[in-house]
Parts: structure tokens; sequence; C-alpha cells
């Protein structure tokens, strides 16, 4: 027998957090196609509201990066614990998971990873995670930046290689992010049932499915019957809010 | 049928007859010895500024070919010393189309011919650089309140400032070239910024192949600079303290000042597509103050890195290649849903199962 039990996961600054960086992101790839391709696609009515509209939504997520990052820096201290690989990550850990996703997630096997707050990503994630938070959002911030005030700083652009070299970085580690998203949006869906991350990510209550007589032990034990990476993918949920 | 007046076809008849006669030589024309006295700074002290012309720039107007005397007809073997004012001609006697189009436009009431053109120095636009247009209309419209006024409404107004010539967007020329000039870093400048045309003299001061300075960029000499050549430029001249910049100029020269609406939505420049791109000219400076244009290899403005590195427009000069590798960065991210997405429908009983 089962009864069902919902956990706070995902708390509210971590939600707002998480969908204003989404929407700004989604909204930051939808105008970077516009201003890009403008005699292909006209989607804003005018280049300009593409523009703005560009510039607003990567200053929001500027903002909001740096918020997390002076968060996670400061005042959790957790930036290295939780996004700089160990040793062992980067020799079996990668590996290890990568197999798993790969391999065994298709047989129906466990996933090797068991989350903990200290340790909510797996290898995997916090290899991708290390590069996306660390190296990437900054270089697209920063490149954006430059890129809005050509002018004043056309000095550190000649440092740089001139301005096509700077559109270059700005526009590859747009289409990485762009591939992110799939990825990310699909990864999501892993859990017990499609919607399952989604939902703490938007209310922050979490379904969770006891055995009868066992709510302190494997509070996802049920659902490996049906999802045997449940374990990983609550922590997934979380960590998917917290990067 | 209309009547044709014999007066009406006088100047035709004297232009047939000027061709047969053939190119006429400044030394024909008299000028050399208006230019004994006018082409000397001293003339300066004795009347102003306005009685001395640049020799060598006066000899590469077309208004040199036809002679002092054609627009100076009062002046007698007696100038000066009759103490007579020479006459002038009216621009509009010669110009009289461009006069009209001028004089219906906005800025018709507010300058004359010459507040922007020297006759004695007055060039065809392709001879004259972005910048020196520029300096024109700044020697009324200030820069700064300028550049102040358009960011009301144009994002980054002073970077488009520095890249258009006031009249590719206040005059009525519908198609563009984009212009590369080499310019040179000016220390203790920065009205117009700290990088600004190279003059001749800076240039010939890199001892190009028969002083010829664009053989500084046109290495083998065959007058059409190759992406290679523009390449090599490129990667030699960052240690000399020197650019090349690019300036979207019109294609022809109309007079009809105005604001254009189309100009307030951003597409018209910058949704042409790469196709649009493809044409792009060198502008060396000669030795009299204007610009020689030589051709440069097709789609050197879209070339990523080393083309024309500080020249972009978004939007228009984007490249295939780069859109290539992105399309295949964002592709190999869709492989996850649809890769692994396949794989896990295929799959599903496995997990049903445990």
């Amino acid at each position: 027998m089962k009864h069902t039990e919902y956990v706070y996961l995902t708390p509210m600054p971590v939600r707002i957090w998480h969908w204003l960086n989404a929407f700004g992101i989604v909204t930051l790839t939808i105008t970077g196609i516009n201003i890009r391709f403008p005699d292909v696609l006209n989607i804003f009515g005018t280049y300009k509201s593409a523009i703005v509209l560009h510039n607003t939504a990567g200053i929001v997520v500027s903002i909001s990066y740096t918020l997390w990052l002076l968060y996670y820096m400061f005042v959790a201290g957790t930036l290295a614990k939780l996004y700089i690989p160990t040793m062992n990550d980067i020799k079996t850990g990668i590996i290890r998971q990568a197999f798993f996703y790969f391999f065994q997630y298709f047989k129906g096997g466990p996933n090797p990873h068991h989350g903990t707050p200290d340790n909510k990503f797996n290898p995997m994630q916090k290899a991708a995670y290390l590069v996306i938070m660390l190296v990437l959002l900054p270089l697209v911030i920063i490149s954006g930046i430059i890129l809005m005030y050509v002018a004043p700083l056309r000095e550190i652009i000649m440092v740089i290689g001139g301005i096509k070299t700077l559109v270059s970085i700005h526009f590859l580690i747009a289409c990485c992010f762009t591939a992110f998203l799939f990825v990310h949006i699909y990864l999501a869906t892993l859990g017990h049932t499609p919607l399952a991350y989604f939902k703490p990510m938007w209310d922050g209550w979490e379904k969770v499915e006891h055995a009868h007589g066992d709510p302190h032990g494997d509070a996802h034990g049920s659902s490996h019957d049906k999802a045997p990476d449940n374990d990983h993918a609550v922590k997934s949920a979380a960590s998917i809010g917290a990067a | 049928m209309k009547k044709i007046h014999a007066w009406s076809t006088l100047p035709i008849v004297l232009m047939l007859a000027l061709l047969a006669i053939g190119p006429v030589s400044a030394a024909e024309t008299g000028n050399d010895r208006c230019l004994s006295c006018h082409a000397n700074k001293d003339i300066i002290k004795r009347g102003g500024e306005l009685l001395y012309v640049d020799p060598a720039m006066y000899a590469v107007t077309s208004h040199s070919a036809i002679g002092c005397n054609t627009c100076h007809d009062s002046v007698r073997s007696t100038h000066p010393d009759d103490g007579l004012k020479s006459s002038r001609a009216s621009c509009k006697d010669c110009h009289s189309t461009i006069q009209s189009e001028y004089a219906a436009s906005i800025h018709g009431g507010k300058a004359t011919c010459n507040d922007c053109h020297n006759p004695h120095e007055v060039k065809p636009l392709i001879a004259v650089s972005g910048s020196d247009i520029n300096a024109k209309c700044a020697k009324c419209h200030n820069l700064g309140k300028i550049v102040k006024s358009h960011d009301k409404w144009l994002p980054q107004a002073d970077l488009h400032i520095d890249a258009l010539p006031c009249v590719t967007c206040h005059t009525s020329s519908q198609n563009y070239v984009i212009t590369m000039s080499i310019q040179k870093r000016q220390s203790g400048n920065t009205q117009f910024g700290e990088f600004k045309p190279a003059t001749h003299q800076e240039l010939a001061a890199f001892n190009p192949v028969n002083g010829d300075v664009s053989r500084l960029i046109d290495k083998n000499g065959d007058r059409l600079i190759s992406l290679k050549e523009l390449r090599d430029f490129n990667y030699e001249v960052r240690k000399k303290d020197m650019r090349l910049w690019g300036m979207m100029m019109p294609e022809v020269a109309t007079h009809s000042f105005q604001i254009l609406e189309n100009r307030w939505d951003c597409s018209f420049c910058h949704a042409s597509g790469p196709k649009a791109m493809q044409k792009s000219y060198m502008a060396f400076p000669d030795n009299s103050g204007g610009y020689t244009r030589m051709e440069v290899e097709s789609g050197a403005i879209l070339d990523i890195l080393y083309g024309t590195p500080d020249f972009y427009m978004m939007g228009s000069t984007r490249s295939t290649a780069l859109n290539i590798v992105g399309a295949l960065i964002i592709a190999g991210g869709l492989m996850m849903p649809i890769g692994h997405g396949t794989m896990r429908f295929l799959t599903r009983k496995n997990r049903k199962e445990h």
C-alpha cells in the first residue's frame, strides 16, 4: 500500500529566479534570431522592438545572474562544492553517469547518483553547469554588454580582435544555450511522469509516494518501481531550479 | 510640336566644340597665370583666405578643366592692378538642376553651396570620404548635439554617426556601398574618436611600391584587393596603430536634404541581407586630399575574422559559415530529445518491468 506526501522542495526565491531566467533566455533566443535574420523573420513588428527587447532581457538576465553568483559565493558559500567536479567525478563519475543515461536507463537500471543537499548535482550536471554558469553565461553577458556600447568600448573590442570576433563569440555561445535549452527541457521530463519535475519548479511542491510504513525510508522507493532514477530525479528538480 | 529656339542649343554646340578641341589642360586655360599668385600663401595676408587656391586640390577638380576665366570672366590682363573686383559665376549657372533640388530641400534656406563646397577643391562623391562629409556637416551641426538628438530614437546613435555620412540617411540615394578606408590613431584628439583617416603622407611613410599607397594592401598591383591581401594587411596593421574602417556611402549624391520616413525603420539597412553586402571598396587617400576607390573581392564584408574586423552591420553582414556552425551546435542539442527520446520510447517496457 502506498501513501502520497507533498514535500516543499523548491523555495519561492529559487522558483522566481528560475522562471525569470527561463523567460529571459527564451526571449533572448527568439529576439536574437530576429536580430540576426531580419530579412527572414520579423516577429516583433519592427527591428528596433526586437533590439530593445533583446537588450532589456539581457539586462534582466545579467542582474539575475549577478545576484545568483553573489548569493552562492558569499551567502551560501557552496559554489565550489556544488559546481566543481571532484577528482572522483572526473575519473569515474562522469563516465558512470553517461553510461547510465545512454545505456542503463534504457535497460531500466538504477541511477548511480543519489543527491543530497550538499551534493545535489550528478557528475555530468556538475560539469555541464560549471561550463554553463561559470564560463558560457559570463562570456555571453560580457560580450552582450560590450555589444550594447560599441562606440565607447571600441578600444576593448580592438583588443578582443574586432567587432566580428565579439559578435561571433556572442552568437556561438547563444547557440550553445539554445542547444542546452532542448537538453534541459528534455531531461526534465525524465521523472516518474513527464511533468513530475516541472510541477515543483512551478508551485514548489513535489509529490512523493511512500511505501506503507516507511515514511522516512527511501522517500521515492515506491516510485523506483516505475522510474528507477526517481531519487536522482527529485534532486535534479531541485538542481534545475538552483542552477 | 514644341519649337526649339536656336539659343537653347548653344550649350550643346559649345560642348561639342570643346570636345572637338580635346581635353583642356590647365596651362591652355590660363590657370597657371592665375595660380602664379593665387597658389602662393602670401596672398592670404593681402586679401584673405578666399583668395588662396591649393594647386594640388584644384588640379583634380572639374572646375580646373574649364579654367579660372570661365567663372571669373571679368578678370583682364590688367588684374589686379586695375583694382576691379573679379566677377564670380553663380553655381546655378551650370548646376541649375542641383540648385533647384537643393532649394526645395529643408537645407535650402540654411546654407549656400559654398558653405559646403569649395569650388576650388570640389570632388565627386567617390573621391570623398564619409568622415570628410561629416566634417562639413559638423561645421554647423554640433556633433554632441547630433548624437543626443538621434539617441532619442536610434540605438547606439554614436556608433551610427561614426559609421555613416549624414547624407546616407538624409538624402534620397536608394543604393549604398560599403567603402573602407585606413584610419590611424591620433593621440590627443577626442572630438571624433581616437582614429582619423590616414593621410596620403602618413601612408606614403610606409614606403609602398612605386610610392603608390594602394600597394600597401594591393600587394600584387592588380587593382583588385583580394581577401588574402585584406587579411594580410589587417594582420600587419594592428602593430602600426591603424585599422580599416568601413562606412556606408550612398551610391549617388543628391541634394534633396530631407528626413526620410523609411529611415526610421531600422530594417531599411539592417534587413537588406548578406546578398546586398557582397560588394565593397577600399578608398586610398591621394595627395590632393581626395580618395581613389579600388574594388575589393566580393564577400569580403562577410568574412568572419580578418576581412573587415571592425565593420559589422547587424542582420546584414552575418557570416553563413558561422550560421552553419551555430546550426550544428543546436542540432547537437536536439539530438538529446530526438535520439534519447526515441530510445526511451522504444525501451519503455524495460522501465515498467523494473
